[in-house]
């Protein structure tokens, strides 16, 4: 196989010039012809591995492994859609109420989910305060192949969440993710826009689900701008 | 066509591409061949150097021979091939441990014509270690000819070594464990195979040429259980000699150092003062092998203070030629000096205890050969190999073994670096494979420095901490805005209690959070040297500065992980 020297460096790992060093000193199984380098596979990589080295030279066809790019509110807000006036007088009911009306989840799984759910109330009230709660199951749930979602349901009369700060629950996003990371960077998200009260204020006037994901598109739009900013 | 082309770059033909044993083999016996061509050189030359001058040595003014001799070799090193007095194995042990065994081509004759100058010429001097950094350069460059690696090139000096020694002495086995136990000090299969075979090339070339003699010829001892309790006594001598010789040819190398005079006239007053030695104790001139000769055979008959005496004047003569500038190796002295005290102490001890029928003063000659050998090089296998095959005394093994065991150790033990190596650990150049001075040594730098995120004197804490956000760094390094010039480091852990401070966030510019009292690092400063400072200041992490810019962080970390990779590899072999 032919590999630059920048190529071998970089499937195992070290800086190029380690790499170029060793080959002078004749401590790595590559040899220098003239301008370029020879080496075989199957014996770089034994070689890697009694040298306790990885060796993963790129794979052809998969040029490039794609940037994993974590997904936005927005996206995962209109994937979950919005409800109004939803019932219920105290968290199970309402829970259950919301959860039935998730529409990608299956039976089966709404089921689980209600429970997971009421498992993560019981722990400490997911009402963060003024008004607001984020429902969610402390681990993903089982079958991770889906998308992450979240859920808006403005609730018909505001209930008692036992939120931190005694407020009545008025909305709640019910936030399901596949993996943690997605969790934790969505719920990163969703806590910048609530923490700004003109936001609350904003949902307490119930908006309808377009006027709700422009502005979300607004708050993301500030937020990748300080991203960009500070890099 | 190709294969024309690249016969000078066998180490990428297909056969030898994976596995260089092979080519390291067909290699060793091209250099064995050639190492030991230039020993036999060398002992003809000498041979007829002796002859040539025999009949003017009994003129009054012969003591000056020795004179004209040593400074016509330090002027021929001096002025024409460039190259510094002394015997050449430290600048062999020097290049080996710090480039890869890269020797010059003319190393390869100059140390054999002006060793050859000083020792024809009567100067006390060996003609073993001149051979050694000829063989040793052959090596390198038949290795740089063929462009070979570092690893192979090495391999290839210490076989140049082993077939010099094997062929000067006509003993392969000596040979062999010198050029791996002195020059190499790496015993693996790799060395050893390709070394062995230098060994037998270089020791068939001298028999070919010079006939199968053996240096000493072989008398058969009887030794008894007492005289191997005299060996301990012998052992003790041989190592105070040892060191006599060592410390001696220090005080004369300082003592020439001093005199304002050209290199040159200082060989020849260290010279002079040899011939004059000459004049009343001729034993001392020359390599002396004639002499070792006869003390084997135990008809050495002169009294125990004429023995005494010529043992002094031997260290003193050696130390003369030697310390003033002369060229010429260790070896031969060693074995004039250890044959000369071997036989003082068969002497006193016959004379104290004049009832005990002692083994013949010969055997006492050979051990103390072997002591001394063995104290000077502080190499206990040379020592014994060496004397077993040039004398064909295997009889004597036993109190061989003992004598160079404990002339080592004791030697080791009040001068921890041995003849060779002294200069070299003096200045820290002595590093052996695979140890902590040669990992760090090989790694430089530029290998183990780490990126990071810049930030400039005049930011906001605001915009810091989100920088932070993103990296995952716990330095970051200052730059002045408009020069760029590296202001110093913020660290994390300092400035933690004010990151959650939201108060100060717009009040504090980075300007005052740096620690500007860190010490940085050069990009061509030594990793040893790094490293001890970041223990003296307990940082974990150093900037890395050039020219007032910053180019990297270098952290213990990343230095750990790049040591080990670095050992594994070089320890895998």
């Amino acid at each position: 196989m032919k590999l630059t020297i920048h190529e071998i460096a970089q499937s195992l790992y070290l800086p190029l010039s380690t790499v170029k060093r060793w080959i002078r000193q004749g401590r790595i199984p590559i040899h220098k012809s003239g301008s370029g380098y020879v080496f075989n596979e199957a014996i770089l990589n034994k070689w890697a591995a009694a040298c306790n080295l990885t060796f993963s030279p790129p794979q052809k066809g998969i040029e490039k492994i794609q940037e994993f790019e974590l997904e936005n509110l927005f996206s995962a807000m209109k994937r979950g859609g919005v409800f109004y006036d939803l019932k219920g007088d105290d968290i199970p009911v309402v829970l259950e109420s919301a959860v039935n009306k998730i529409n990608v989840l299956s039976d089966n799984t709404k089921a689980k989910l209600y429970n997971l759910l009421l498992e993560r109330e019981n722990i400490t009230s997911t009402g963060i305060g003024k008004g607001v709660a984020i429902p969610h199951p402390r681990t993903p749930l089982a079958n991770s192949n889906y998308n992450p979602t979240i859920t808006t349901f403005f609730l018909e009369k505001p209930i008692d969440f036992a939120a931190l700060d005694k407020k009545p629950v008025f909305v709640m996003f019910i936030l399901l993710c596949p993996s943690v990371k997605h969790h934790l960077h969505l719920l990163s998200r969703l806590a910048f826009c609530i923490r700004d009260d003109l936001f609350i204020e904003f949902l307490k006037t119930y908006p309808s689900s377009e006027v709700l994901f422009s502005k979300i598109a607004d708050f993301e739009k500030e937020l990748d701008r300080a991203k960009n900013n500070r890099l | 066509m190709r294969i024309f082309k690249s016969w000078r770059y066998p180490a990428s033909l297909p056969l030898f591409r994976f596995d260089d044993r092979l080519l390291l083999m067909l290699m060793a016996v091209v250099v064995g061949i050639c190492s030991g061509l230039a020993a036999v050189a060398l002992n003809r030359s000498l041979i007829a150097l002796f002859e040539l001058l025999h009949h003017i040595r009994h003129y009054w003014w012969a003591f000056v021979l020795p004179a004209i001799g040593a400074a016509l070799s330090s002027l021929f090193l001096e002025k024409i091939v460039l190259e510094g007095a002394g015997h050449g194995v430290p600048e062999v042990l020097y290049s080996v441990s710090r480039y890869g065994g890269l020797l010059r081509l003319r190393s390869s004759y100059s140390r054999l014509i002006s060793s050859c100058l000083t020792i024809g010429s009567g100067g006390s001097a060996g003609p073993e270690a001149p051979v050694v950094m000829s063989g040793a350069a052959i090596g390198s460059n038949i290795a740089k000819f063929f462009s070979l690696n570092d690893r192979q090139r090495v391999t290839l000096v210490g076989c140049g070594a082993a077939g010099a020694i094997s062929s000067i002495f006509n003993a392969p086995i000596a040979g062999m464990v010198f050029a791996i136990e002195v020059i190499l000090g790496e015993w693996k299969s790799v060395n050893i195979v390709p070394i062995a075979i230098a060994s037998v090339a270089g020791t068939e070339v001298s028999r070919l040429l010079q006939g199968n003699q053996i240096a000493f010829s072989h008398r058969q001892f009887n030794i008894d259980l007492l005289d191997i309790f005299a060996c301990l006594g012998l052992a003790i001598i041989t190592a105070a000699a040892s060191i006599l010789l060592t410390r001696m040819l220090r005080f004369m190398h300082g003592t020439s150092g001093k005199a304002a005079i050209p290199l040159w006239t200082r060989a020849a007053v260290g010279g002079c003062a040899v011939g004059i030695i000459g004049i009343y104790l001729p034993v001392v001139l020359g390599e002396g092998y004639h002499s070792v000769r006869i003390m084997i055979e135990g008809a050495f008959t002169h009294g125990l203070a004429f023995v005494a005496l010529a043992s002094l004047a031997k260290i003193v003569a050696t130390s003369l030629t030697l310390g003033w500038g002369g060229s010429g190796g260790i070896f031969a002295p060693c074995l004039v000096i250890g044959s000369l005290v071997g036989v003082t102490y068969h002497h006193g001890i016959a004379f104290l205890w004049p009832s005990i029928s002692w083994v013949n003063e010969g055997c006492f000659a050979l051990l103390g050969m072997a002591g001394l050998i063995s104290g000077i090089l502080q190499a206990p296998l040379t020592g014994i190999f060496l004397i077993v095959e040039i004398t064909g005394g295997y009889g004597v093994i036993l109190p061989l073994i003992i004598v160079s065991a404990i002339s080592t150790s004791l030697c080791h033990y009040i001068e921890p670096a041995s003849f060779y190596l002294k200069e070299l650990v003096d200045r820290g150049h002595f590093l052996r494979p695979g140890t902590d001075a040669r990992v760090l040594s090989d790694l430089s730098v530029q290998e183990v420095l780490e990126d990071c995120i810049t930030v400039n004197q005049n930011m906001l804490l605001r915009d810091f901490v989100n920088i932070i956000k993103i990296s995952a760094s716990n330095y970051f390094p200052v730059e002045d805005e408009e020069t760029g010039n590296f202001l110093g480091v913020i660290h994390l852990g300092d400035i933690r209690p004010y990151l959650f401070n939201r108060e100060m966030y717009d009040a504090v510019v980075l300007g005052q959070l740096i620690d500007s009292k860190i010490e940085v690092v050069h990009p061509d400063d030594d990793l040893a040297e790094v490293l001890r400072r970041m223990d003296e200041n307990r940082q974990f992490s150093m900037p890395v500065v050039m020219n007032n810019k910053f180019v990297g962080l270098i952290s213990k970390t990343k230095l750990l992980d790049q040591y080990r990779k670095e050992l594994m590899v070089q320890t895998d072999q």
